[in-house]
């Protein structure tokens, strides 16, 4: 019983951090912004539901001699979600990289300092 | 509109019509008096003789691979050509076969160490996983008879770490691990190995693709496990013409047939 509500509480989790990775894709003003929203929501998100699946799985643990294949599962569960920590990242990394070499300009508010001119000539 | 683009419309509309016309003959979906479905007066339907013995003839707990390496392996043979054609119109479209074949300049690997930051994170990474990719593209291959897998699809995973490493750094990175005479050779051995073996039941004595009679070179115990492990074997050459033309297909387009620079 608590593991299942371990396990719910964690996807719960994720599926709200989800959400705020949606919500930041629609509301964000500008390209950085957005990629920024999906790449940190995405990434924890994924690993919070992933976490809670490999959670529940261990409803059915009782002794090691017996249920070890579900250890198994569970590795491959964590498997799973270390692409996603190593993979996510570096795909919203390189995105706004190529944005970055493409020129595209960030969107900066009135009043707000202004550092793009700092960084050599891309400007 | 110019008179080529006409013909190309009218040759379209026919082949359509044609298509849809054969559509209107098939039966509906679900339909129990269908020829997969019915049983044969005398004999039970081919759906119901595959799912209850088809693992009694081939050992192979995938019924998925039976079916598709071997019952329909002609198809499949087939399938694999029909990619080795594609690629092959590839080359002949963007022309590259046969180009200039002087060796290419020798860029230093360790170039994006130091100086651009961004590279770093791209490269480490992609030189971690890709080893990991094309283990799992290995494992996908060969344990395609028990779990949902087989040479099209991890052929393609591999073609994929490939593309990843002309990606991360640059094509000429990726084509000095496979490089274009290598994915030619890699994509005419994948279809000889999968006709070898048809070629090799003929040679004794039995239908081209009856995996069965090669059971003495196979040192198998039963004519089942035979079966079996020639479904490995072709799944196998499906596997290396997948990843070479799936590779060969996107070195040309990124380079527009040069094979130089890329994307």
């Amino acid at each position: 019983m608590i593991i299942t509500i371990i396990s719910a509480i964690l996807i719960l989790l994720g599926v709200v951090f989800f959400f705020g990775a949606a919500l930041g894709i629609v509301r964000f003003p500008d390209f950085y912004s957005r990629t920024h929203a999906a790449g940190k929501g995405d990434t924890l998100s994924s690993f919070l539901v992933i976490l809670g699946f490999a959670v529940y799985q261990l409803k059915d643990f009782h002794s090691f001699s017996h249920d070890w294949p579900i250890l198994l599962v569970i590795l491959k569960l964590l498997a799973v979600s270390l692409f996603i920590f190593m993979t996510s990242p570096v795909s919203t990394h390189a995105l706004m990289d190529a944005g970055w070499e493409d020129k595209v300009k960030p969107e900066i508010g009135e009043g707000k300092p202004n550092h793009l001119n700092d960084d050599s000539e891309k400007f | 509109m110019r008179l080529s683009s006409i013909f190309a419309i009218i040759a379209v509309v026919i082949t359509g019509g044609i298509l849809l016309y054969g559509v209107s003959d098939f039966p509906s979906f679900g339909d129990p008096k269908s020829p997969a479905n019915a049983a044969v007066p005398g004999s039970e339907s081919v759906s119901q003789y595959f799912i209850t013995k088809s693992y009694k003839d081939t050992k192979v707990p995938n019924l998925v691979t039976s079916v598709l390496a071997d019952y329909r392996g002609y198809d499949t043979m087939f399938e694999t050509v029909v990619i080795f054609a594609a690629g092959m119109a590839i080359f002949a479209i963007l022309g590259s076969v046969g180009g200039e074949s002087q060796p290419r300049v020798q860029e230093e690997e360790s170039s994006f160490v130091d100086g651009d930051h961004s590279r770093i994170i791209v490269g480490t990474t992609c030189r971690l996983l890709v080893p990991v990719i094309q283990v799992f593209a290995l494992y996908v291959i060969g344990h395609g008879h028990y779990s949902p897998g087989g040479g099209f699809q991890g052929g393609v995973i591999l073609a994929a770490s490939f593309i990843i490493i002309a990606l991360s750094s640059d094509l000429d990175a990726a084509l000095r691990r496979l490089s274009e005479v290598n994915y030619l050779r890699l994509a005419c051995v994948g279809i000889l190995i999968y006709a070898g073996f048809g070629v090799l039941c003929q040679v004794l004595e039995s239908n081209f693709l009856d995996y069965g009679v090669l059971q003495p070179i196979l040192l198998t115990d039963g004519p089942e496990m035979a079966r079996s492990h020639s479904m490995l074997g072709v799944e196998i050459g499906v596997a290396f013409t997948v990843t070479a033309i799936m590779f060969a297909i996107y070195a040309n387009l990124s380079s527009r047939g040069t094979l130089r620079d890329g994307l």
